[in-house]
């Protein structure tokens, strides 16, 4: 009786084993669903790319990573955010094959062999609430630099009266964000300053301060382009709205000064009547150059995968810098 | 009498307030978790792997981050279950000087109290040094490192509640004292050891600034152990992350997984527990 | 000679038991001690561009000039958690009283229950739910006494940072305090006492070690505790002179710039001081509540 006893918890174990191995060994708790057929058209890449870096990029490279795996199926892409510091960190130092970058890159970072291409453009707007009361002024007479910078860099507390030439006595709510990023960074630049010194209540992330002005209606704040307008309507994202710079400190704001929508922010940018910064490029890094696979993404991106750039709410760059950039990966 | 009685009901009413308070707290966050994130919960999320612009708002699922998450906190609740409960029980003032003891215990709390994003970074550091990717290994490790000082205190705190006299009495019959602590000690600490892992199991898979440099991300399921990992927690947050309302709504989802997911988990420890300890002396 | 050999095989095995003991405690020794060494190396570097006293004591934090002070945060990070350990230790002693001495044992598993699912929620889920929920609750406070806040605030990190320190505290405390021996309880009522009279001369006092215990995990981690905490408490790197006012711990400061700053080594060098100096914090901390402890007679290990 005992040596059944003892089978019967032999067996147990064994099976109890070889049920865990299975399921380390094979994914069976994942369904494949079938992926269309790919149009094969050149020789199918193989071999892993490793990317990571700003957040800013993380969509972008996201849709990229698929529609690219539409067309090389062997190809395995793993994107992983982490801020523009780890990804030139990560891409410096060979942990992945490219990083992505929101900013300029440094001397330092140069100087370790940098090889870096613009591949999107991206802008940041203030915002505000879109139950601020001086809307309607500020909508006509636009924000002025300076005032921008008494906000946010020399940290004056001014009332919204004083920005929009009225009477209105609330005090101005600043925001900025906490976390270290190139939204930020690009922000304190066109201000004439490093991100560390801007003032206001640091919130973390992009989401963060849209959420924070979306509920303050004495809030101002800054967000990228995708941030700020919903991605499907074009219109600001709801409780929101984009502040118009005056850029020709004329007093008031022009046609191509309007950032109502998306597409009137974007036609801004791109004719640069927003200025640069606060509007920005966007860079993929990589040490020495981009090899293997991840060349042959990098030229992909360049090309074919720019049809999907303002569809997942970015800007394009130039024509010029795609092609010097291009001609610097080599083909 | 009577102001001794009225004392106690004081205390009784302001004991019953504190625990409507925490409940209140917890029924808070499953609330507002639940309203934002009930509505993007489906099927397809728990059963398919992201696809193309899913952070954009278009379909698949965060299976990849679940099992990645489970995965990862199945090596390393191994892992630390191997290193905190020789610890433990070494802790006790039968093995060894008192003041080693303490000091360990102080190293212990202070690891505790180190915020998970150092493990993280000095994770990576480590990694960096050697050339090693973020991997599934090394997200395990890093969750191991966060999980041992909470474990590894919680059950030396519960070896230390088996009164005294229960190991006097095993003494006494002639065991020695590794005999001791494996046939009495432990079985009386049972229930506090289950709490201890449950404690660092909430820890740990909750846990982003750690894996965040460590595990990596990836829209797949790992392979092998050299493979990045995604996990629920970074699912959420780089969902939260994203300009979509929907995806927003998705990270509420995630979260919700994960809820549930521990309380799963607890659940199974609990009867666990209940059922080994029928021989608990009080 | 089967006795003798059965000796020596119980002896061999307590010898094996006492020595692997020894060998896995220098080993998480050896670990602590690795990762420190790991972190004052990464620190160096700021170690030797500036003095120690300016590093803890300057209120200045522009890294882009090479000031870092750190004192704003390490205040921050003290006035935090103390915040959140005054509002979250009444509560937990008196809720882990309740569950262990007056609740039915059905009950008492299901507050245990929902008790550590609160324990697993990940803190950015906190951190999520705090800015929906406690933000705005913080700027209805101040909207109510009159003080202008954005709701980013000293006060919101306590209240997060209590809720998720609750869990730990009450699970520890409520099996500290059901091991306390059933016929202690038992002699005190047979003198006459109350039950709360019970509790409160005999069972806290017996449990005192342990609820210090866990009181001072409670503690650890609220001061290591990043996420939540950097979503709702503003993040300005001034003394706040309120609790209305935002506030910026240290792990906060870590979280914030660690993704960034990694190809910049002064900048790297200061966050991993920042995180050295919350290791002695926490040590303070513990050294001084086991000192407490000592002092009031809890030397005798039971």
């Amino acid at each position: 009786m005992v040596f059944l006893k003892r089978i019967n918890r032999k067996l147990n174990f064994v099976i109890l084993v070889a049920v865990v191995a299975a399921f380390f060994k094979y994914d069976f708790f994942l369904p494949v669903s079938a992926v269309a057929a790919p149009a094969a058209q050149e020789t199918s890449v193989e071999g892993k790319i490793r990317v990571s870096g700003a957040w800013a990029l993380y969509p972008m490279m996201v849709r990229w990573a698929e529609e690219f795996k539409k067309i090389h199926p062997q190809v395995r892409i793993d994107v992983s955010a982490g801020g523009a510091g780890k990804g030139v960190t990560d891409a410096l130092s060979g942990l992945v094959d490219i990083g992505m970058v929101s900013r300029e890159l440094r001397p330092e970072e140069i100087k370790q062999n940098a090889f870096y291409i613009p591949v999107v453009k991206d802008a940041v707007f203030p915002t505000i609430n879109a139950g601020n009361p001086v809307l309607k002024e500020i909508f006509q007479k636009g924000l002025k630099k300076k005032a921008l910078q008494d906000l946010w860099v020399s940290g004056q507390n001014l009332t919204w009266g004083q920005l929009a030439g009225s009477t209105n006595n609330q005090k101005i709510r600043v925001y900025t964000r906490s976390d270290s990023c190139g939204a930020g960074e690009t922000w304190a630049k066109y201000l004439g300053a490093k991100q560390e010194d801007l003032k206001g209540v640091a919130v973390y992330g992009d989401p963060g301060v849209a959420q924070a002005v979306r509920k303050d209606k004495t809030g101002i704040g800054y967000n990228n382009l995708n941030y700020a307008y919903d991605m499907k309507t074009g219109q600001p994202m709801d409780g929101f709205q984009v502040a118009p710079i005056d850029v020709n400190e004329n007093g008031r704001v022009d046609p191509g000064e309007r950032l109502r929508t998306k597409q009137e922010a974007i036609k801004a940018v791109l004719s640069g009547s927003y200025p640069s910064p606060p509007a920005r490029d966007l860079y993929l890094i990589a040490k020495d150059s981009f090899k293997g696979a991840s060349k042959v993404f990098v030229n992909w991106i360049l090309t074919d995968g720019q049809k999907y750039v303002e569809e997942v709410g970015y800007l394009k760059i130039s024509a010029k810098q795609i092609k010097d950039a291009l001609d610097k990966t080599g083909k | 009498m009577k102001s001794r009685k009225l004392e106690e009901n004081i205390f009784k009413f302001l004991m019953a307030v504190s625990l409507f308070l925490v409940f209140l707290a917890l029924a808070g966050i499953v609330l507002v978790v639940a309203m934002k994130g009930l509505s993007s919960l489906n099927l397809s999320m728990i059963t398919q792997t992201p696809k193309g612009g899913y952070y954009l708002g278009k379909e698949g699922g965060i299976a990849n981050a679940i099992i990645g998450s489970l995965y990862l906190i199945a090596g390393a609740t191994i892992l630390s279950l191997i290193v905190s409960l020789p610890v433990a029980l070494a802790l006790q003032k039968d093995y060894l000087s008192r003041r080693f003891a303490d000091f360990t215990r102080l190293v212990l709390d202070i690891l505790w109290g180190t915020p998970s994003i150092v493990y993280g970074a000095f994770g990576f550091v480590i990694m960096v040094y050697f050339g090693l990717r973020a991997s599934l290994l090394g997200g395990i490790i890093v969750l191991t490192l966060l999980m041992i000082p909470i474990m590894s205190r919680a059950m030396d705190e519960a070896i230390r509640l088996v009164p005294f006299e229960l190991k006097e009495m095993s003494y006494a019959l002639g065991t020695t004292k590794i005999e001791t602590t494996l046939a009495v000690v432990l079985r009386q600490a049972f229930p506090g050891l289950c709490t201890a892992v449950i404690l660092a199991f909430g820890r740990g898979i909750g846990d982003a600034a750690s894996i965040l440099f460590t595990a990596g991300y990836t829209d797949e399921i790992p392979r092998s152990l050299l493979d990045p990992v995604a996990s629920l927690p970074l699912a959420v947050f780089f969902q939260a992350g994203t300009p979509v309302p929907e995806v927003q709504a998705r990270a509420f989802a995630a979260a919700l997984i994960l809820l549930f997911i521990v309380m799963i988990i607890n659940i199974i420890a609990r009867i666990l527990g209940w059922r080994f300890s029928k021989n608990i002396v009080r | 000679m089967f006795k003798g050999d059965l000796l020596k095989k119980r002896q061999i095995k307590e010898f094996l038991a006492l020595f692997s003991g020894r060998f896995v405690l220098i080993f998480i020794n050896t670990l602590a001690f690795l990762i420190f060494c790991g972190l004052l190396l990464k620190a160096k570097p700021i170690l030797h561009a500036i003095s120690i006293s300016d590093l803890l004591f300057s209120s200045s934090w522009h890294p882009m000039k090479s000031e870092f002070g750190l004192f704003v945060f390490i205040i921050s990070t003290l006035e935090v958690t103390m915040l959140a350990m005054v509002i979250a230790i009444p509560v937990c002693l008196l809720a882990a009283i309740y569950l262990s001495e007056y609740a039915g044992r059905c009950f008492r598993e299901f507050a245990r229950l929902i008790i550590d699912i609160l324990a697993g929620i990940p803190s950015v889920v906190y951190g999520l739910c705090g800015v929906l929920v406690i933000v705005p609750f913080v700027r209805a406070i101040g909207d109510f006494a009159g003080i202008s806040t954005t709701g980013y605030s000293l006060l919101s990190g306590g209240l997060v940072l209590a809720v998720m320190v609750i869990p730990f505290i009450i699970s520890i405390s409520v099996e500290v305090l059901r091991m306390v021996p059933q016929p202690i309880r038992e002699c005190a009522l047979a003198l006459g006492a109350t039950k709360w009279e019970t509790i409160k001369y005999v069972v806290l006092k017996k449990a005192r070690r342990g609820l210090l215990a866990a009181v001072v995990l409670g503690v650890a981690r609220a001061f290591g505790e990043t996420m939540a905490v950097l979503m709702v408490v503003g993040n300005v790197a001034q003394l706040p002179s309120s609790i209305f006012d935002p506030a910026y711990p240290l792990p906060a400061l870590i979280a914030n710039n660690y993704g960034e700053v990694m190809s910049i080594p002064l900048y790297d060098a200061a966050l991993m001081s920042a995180a050295l100096i919350l290791m002695f914090i926490v040590a303070i901390f513990s050294l001084t509540a086991h000192y407490t402890l000592s002092r009031i007679g809890e030397t005798i290990e039971r």
